[in-house]
């Protein structure tokens, strides 16, 4: 059952810091987004590979919006 | 207040569930009618009132016998100032007695009303629980739901004939909805005996609260918990869980996350502990997450469980939807729910506390009886960098190195703020505290204030 990671709030890409494919723990950070003057780690809420990476650093997104998919 | 649903799966007997939710040597069963059972018995040593309907007679439908014996129950629990837990599979209120049975559901929430706020009221929903068994339930301090639990108020079918919408039982009204859209279940269990478990557990809080001392409460360390960089966010749980004796029982936890509500122990009193958690939405305050937490604040305050309060937060989320869905109302509900309050209620204020949601997360002046901050706390209207851009907006744009200027503001302002010290001579800080001595410094606040509780009820906010 794949889980979509979606943005909470609007905000930009800070930081991408892992790669498809990738083997995750639960609560890893996957990425970081910037909103409210603050750096907000973007977790899996399950253990797993990360299938797909919707946004690339410097996107813009909007509460919602898809940023990840992790199998 | 009817409803069409599946007959149930879970076959255990009413007396089987009453005997797997207390402990069984203390039952005793007071009435039976039409299979639906109430008892009193402890519940992990609580002196506590249960009763359940019996789901294997016309899927537990409510009419007259078994709601007058659910009443029954209510009025000896209101006597003996006793914990109530009600074990529902009903389809509703039954049918074929037409307005008898409507009127019969209608005296139970009325006697719910009456209790609230009076004794703890806890539901377990073990199955399909529809219409009048939908608020019966609602009304309670918190809602558990098994597995097998779906509740709504119409079902699949009647929604499918009327709009047209497609939709199982499971996904309209199951656990998982109720957990993370809805916030109609505080918790969702992983099976039978773990709903029973929570229940057990919550009812010891709650009917046991008992009270903190500090001796107890020794200090642990929290460096490391909070991340270096202070614009970066974290989980606020770890946070909570060294604050506690043992990790706290988390209520709505997939709901409203950017505040996280809980029930636990400090120095071996019962607290409620609401706290900005800075991983969701940066730790804003909404519209939701401020109705979750005066709800909380509200119940907690009708059954004298202390309040813990840990802030850190930037603001209210800003948004068209927000103005919209109310953050104005429901917001409001928040400040009304402190300010109303007469528990013993202190707070934490970790690294920030802006705007209106620092006077919203129990501040000095909505009666917070004792407010800690950690040394680089900062209380202020707004962060520096916003305040310098907004007060000096002009001078700003007129200045061709505009990231230099700014810095230097930023430096000037947060010098002449004066830091959390500034706060402390005005009188909203009681006391600056290292992290490492939180722990204890809450629980001697704690145990140096009155117990105290509301006089209200717990309204489903």
């Amino acid at each position: 059952m794949a889980e979509e990671i979606r943005a909470e709030i609007v905000g930009s890409i800070l930081e991408v810091n892992t790669r498809e494919g990738q083997d995750l723990h639960q609560r890893q950070t996957v990425m970081v987004l910037e909103s409210m003057k603050m750096e907000i780690p973007v977790t899996t809420e399950y253990a797993g590979r990360l299938r797909r990476l919707a946004v690339q650093e410097g996107d813009t997104v909007i509460e919602g919006d898809l940023l990840a998919i992790v199998d | 207040m009817t409803a069409i649903v599946e007959s149930n799966q879970t076959k255990s007997a009413p007396a089987d569930r009453i005997r797997a939710m207390a402990d069984p040597s203390t039952i005793v069963e007071q009435q039976h009618r039409d299979g639906a059972v109430w008892a009193t018995a402890t519940i992990q040593g609580v002196p506590s009132v249960l009763f359940t309907l019996d789901h294997r007679t016309r899927g537990g439908a409510m009419h007259e016998g078994n709601c007058a014996l659910i009443v029954a129950a209510y009025q000896h629990a209101l006597a003996h100032r006793l914990p109530i837990v009600g074990l529902w599979q009903s389809s509703g209120a039954r049918m074929q007695d037409g307005v008898h049975s409507l009127h019969a559901v209608a005296k139970v929430f009325q006697v719910m009303i009456l209790a609230s706020g009076r004794v703890p009221q806890i539901s377990v929903v073990l199955g399909p629980a529809a219409g009048g068994a939908a608020y019966g339930p609602a009304l309670t301090d918190i809602v558990i739901m098994a597995p097998a639990a779906r509740v709504f108020i119409t079902g699949p079918t009647i929604i499918r004939d009327v709009t047209g919408e497609q939709i199982d039982d499971e996904r309209l009204g199951g656990p998982g909805p109720h957990s993370n859209a809805s916030g109609v279940t505080h918790l969702a269990a992983d099976s039978q005996d773990h709903a029973f478990e929570q229940a057990a557990a919550l009812v010891e809080l709650l009917g046991a609260p008992g009270r903190c001392d500090a001796e107890l409460a020794v200090d642990r360390p929290f460096s490391g918990l909070l991340p270096e960089r202070s614009q970066r966010a974290y989980d606020i749980h770890p946070v909570i869980d060294r604050i506690l004796d043992a990790p706290l029982i988390e209520l709505q936890p997939g709901w409203a996350r950017n505040v996280v509500t809980g029930i636990g122990r400090l120095g071996g009193g019962t607290v409620g502990v609401v706290a900005n958690n800075p991983l969701r939405k940066g730790g804003c305050l909404d519209a939701r997450s401020a109705e979750k937490s005066a709800r909380f604040v509200r119940m907690c305050d009708s059954f004298g469980i202390p309040l813990v309060v840990l802030v850190d937060v930037p603001g209210y989320l800003p948004g068209v939807a927000e103005e919209w869905g109310g953050v104005v109302r429901r917001g409001a509900k928040l400040l009304h729910a402190f300010g109303e309050a007469t528990v013993p209620r202190v707070t934490l204020i970790l690294r920030k506390a802006y705007g209106g949601a620092y006077i919203a997360m129990n501040c000095r002046g909505l009666g917070a009886d004792h407010v800690i901050a950690w040394p680089q706390a900062e209380v202020a209207v707004m962060g520096a960098t916003a305040a310098v851009r907004l007060l000096h907006r002009r001078e700003l744009a007129a200045e061709p190195d505009r990231a230099t200027l700014e810095a230097r503001l930023v430096e000037q302002h947060v010098r002449s703020a004066g830091g959390i010290a500034a706060a402390a001579e005005l009188g909203v800080v009681d006391e600056i505290v290292h992290p490492d001595r939180t722990r204890h410094a809450l629980a001697l606040a704690l145990a140096a204030l009155p117990a105290a509780r509301g006089s209200h009820g717990n309204i489903p906010l």
